[in-house]
């Protein structure tokens, strides 16, 4: 479990999002989201699907191009070209070298189908951090042994249980020892019965001091773990607080209850 | 042994005779039909790659470019494209040895193919796949390298084997600018014995057995690489 | 370019053109009769019959287009069949194309779900009007995209004819290439007119790809 009280640097944010605007044609997908990420912390964006918590998790490692607002990440504009609008996009290689401190796991895990687990871990390490193989090698190892499938480092992705696939780009991305780590719901595409070790492996990491963020619809997960719980709906970011907030005593907004209600409710049955 | 004597069926003779004295002439100039089937189909996918990463990428220039080319390379017969690249090229400056000639065009022609090919291959690879490397900071030359084209030349093999035994055939337009390969050397061996028949078939048959392998290595190759 | 060449052999090349449309068109029909005999004949034949048309499909398949007419031209006097460039050229496109054709024609009767089939037999329809009237008309729009390419492919097959001196549209350009010593304007000419042949076939396929899709659209 967490410490009560944050550790001393932890007030210095990791990350910082101001007045961020997203828009698909005419569609406003996020308005105005102001949020900061501090260090070690863990913050859980929950809310219905396609209330926009997938897309600002995006916009944090430009995956997808907010169109207004900053993201900063140590004082760095993320994706964007610092200057006057209209701003341009950062050159590719610029980009790629702030994402090198990002890392992501996606909903699908999105490993390569035909390189081992071990090779998934691999290949950034060599291409990105362009370490000698040998320490490469070492250093996947390593991660993989973090999620606890240093045995399965030599099985392609084909044979290995959805549970498994995540734990592996899980490794995958802390190999890259990010600053930042960003989770899109990364056990809804597993069996019930799979979703445990993941979240085990995540609730690891977060004991561990890793900064991370998390869209999720385990609300157990973002009850007992998270530091901080925002709650989006339409776009709009409607509370940012402590999970006790949301989940302890009755949600002041509405929109919270309404939400908590559905998950009640299936709880029950 | 039947293949020494001649078949007769009323005034037609079918001579096996020929065939066995001529057979190694035929089997030598399958030599020259694998080199340019062969050869074509590495520039094939050589080029095919960068054809198709053009026909995709962002810029609209490349994107049309590619575009020409498939259509050019698509649209106009192998044949043509073959004597313009002998015959024309020259009258340009660009004095090319028949075989680099036929090589080039039987390449140049069938990467159009092959770069339609490959992008179908790659629209069957998810999207996600693409962001992850993205999100690692994996650059675009890496992201093809060691994550878009091996998996497209996996998915797309079946329709690569087709590509080579289409090749294969093909070759024998080779023939038309005098280069020594299986189809021409049946033709000169049939101006000397006139036994165009059973040289021809025999030729077909060679074309056949070297396609028979092709398509066998071919379909354990695809098991081989199926990994998972 | 020297366009006063065109004056001298536009002609040649128009009757050149002529006779391309010729064994392209007479070709690409008989390969289509021949190839869905086939096709209906690996249907409803038995085994040995369908045995031996696998192999010929795969024969044909397998071997050049090239060798196939030389075997037909100069082969086939020596067994009595005595053919003109032209005859042999069209027969050998009946005999390259028909294996390609009943492979479409095959992939278009494998696609009719035999639930449909089996519902016919029940209400009582023949097997001449399930054909007609149920296979037929459903296969029809999924089988015009691929008999299009395929007599595209065809169309530029033509240019092989030249080599056993069928007076088609290549051969009347390499002979104004040979006599003229340009080259430039010879294979402009060629390039534009194969290029006008695609450019129909596609408009032509896309019209009857309309019509045969039509029950598939809203009114």
């Amino acid at each position: 479990m967490k410490p009560e009280t944050l550790p001393a640097d932890a007030n210095d944010p990791i990350i910082t999002v101001r007045h961020m605007t997203k828009h698909f044609a005419d569609f406003e997908a996020l308005h105005d989201i102001n949020l900061d990420v501090h260090r070690s912390e863990v913050l859980c964006l929950i809310g219905r699907s396609g209330s926009g918590k997938s897309t600002l998790l995006r916009c944090l490692n430009f995956l997808e191009q907010y169109d207004g607002g900053e993201v900063r990440m140590g004082g760095q504009l993320i994706g964007w070209q610092d200057g006057p609008s209209p701003r341009k996009p950062l050159p590719a290689a610029a980009l790629r070298d702030q994402r090198k401190n990002i890392g992501m796991v996606f909903q699908q895990f999105n490993l390569w189908p035909h390189y081992t687990a071990l090779q998934n871990v691999v290949e950034a390490l060599l291409r990105v951090k362009k370490l000698p193989r040998a320490e490469a090698q070492a250093r996947a190892e390593a991660a993989l042994q973090e999620v606890n499938l240093k045995e399965k480092a030599d099985s392609y992705p084909a044979s290995l249980s959805g549970g498994q696939q995540q734990r592996v780009a899980i490794a995958r991305a802390i190999a890259m020892e990010p600053k930042l780590m960003l989770f899109d719901e990364p056990t809804s595409a597993l069996d019930p019965e799979l979703v445990g070790e993941v979240l085990n492996v995540m609730k690891k990491m977060a004991a561990e001091g890793m900064t991370m963020v998390v869209v999720t619809h385990e609300m157990g997960f973002a009850a007992n773990v998270a530091d901080r719980v925002a709650f989006l709906d339409s776009g709009r970011l409607v509370a940012c607080v402590p999970p006790a907030e949301v989940f302890g005593t009755e949600p002041a907004d509405p929109r919270i209850r309404a939400f908590l209600q559905t998950y009640r409710e299936r709880n029950v049955v | 042994m039947f293949i020494s004597r001649d078949w007769k069926f009323g005034t037609v003779t079918f001579s096996f005779q020929t065939i066995f004295h001529n057979l190694p002439y035929l089997i030598g100039a399958a030599r020259w039909t694998l080199l340019i089937s062969g050869a074509g189909m590495a520039i094939s996918i050589f080029l095919g790659i960068f054809v198709c990463a053009a026909r995709i990428s962002p810029g609209r220039g490349l994107r049309r470019a590619a575009a020409l080319y498939i259509s050019y390379f698509r649209g106009v017969p192998l044949l043509v494209q073959l004597l313009i690249f002998y015959y024309m090229l020259p009258s340009i400056g660009l004095n090319l040895p028949a075989i680099a000639a036929a090589i080039l065009a039987v390449g140049m022609c069938s990467a159009a193919y092959t770069a339609e090919i490959l992008r179908g291959a790659l629209q069957a690879i998810p999207a996600g796949q693409t962001e992850a490397a993205h999100a690692l900071g994996i650059a675009p030359f890496w992201l093809w390298a060691r994550i878009l084209v091996p998996q497209a030349l996996r998915l797309g093999m079946p329709s690569l084997i087709n590509e080579l035994i289409l090749l294969v055939k093909v070759s024998s337009l080779a023939s038309v600018v005098g280069i020594g390969e299986l189809t021409r050397v049946a033709q000169n061996i049939t101006g000397e014995t006139y036994r165009p028949l059973e040289i021809y078939i025999s030729a077909a048959a060679i074309y056949f057995v070297i396609n028979l392998v092709i398509s066998v290595l071919g379909r354990i190759a695809e098991r081989r690489l199926q990994v998972g | 370019m020297e366009l006063g060449l065109y004056l001298h052999y536009g002609p040649a090349l128009v009757s050149g053109f002529a006779v391309t449309i010729l064994c392209w068109i007479a070709g690409s029909l008989g390969g289509m009769v021949v190839g869905f005999a086939i096709a209906s004949l690996q249907h409803w034949a038995g085994r040995p019959v369908r045995w031996l048309l696998q192999a010929y499909i795969e024969i044909i398949r397998g071997t050049p287009f090239m060798i196939q007419l030389f075997i037909l031209y100069y082969g086939g006097p020596y067994v009595g069949v005595v053919l003109g460039p032209v005859e042999a050229g069209i027969l050998s496109f009946v005999v390259y194309g028909s294996p390609y054709f009943s492979e479409i024609f095959r992939s278009g009767f494998e696609s009719i779900p035999k639930g449909q089939i089996e519902a016919a037999r029940c209400v009582g329809l023949g097997e001449g009007s399930i054909v007609r009237r149920i296979i037929l008309p459903q296969m029809l729009v999924l089988i015009t995209a691929p008999l299009t390419n395929f007599v595209i492919i065809l169309s530029k097959e033509t240019a092989i004819l030249s080599v056993v001196t069928v007076p088609e549209l290549l051969y009347q350009t390499q002979t104004m290439a040979a006599e003229t010593f340009t080259y430039i304007e010879p294979y402009v000419a060629l390039s534009l007119f194969y290029w006008l042949m695609v450019v129909a076939t596609t408009w032509l396929g896309a019209k009857v790809e309309a019509r045969v899709t039509r029950h598939l659209r809203r009114a």
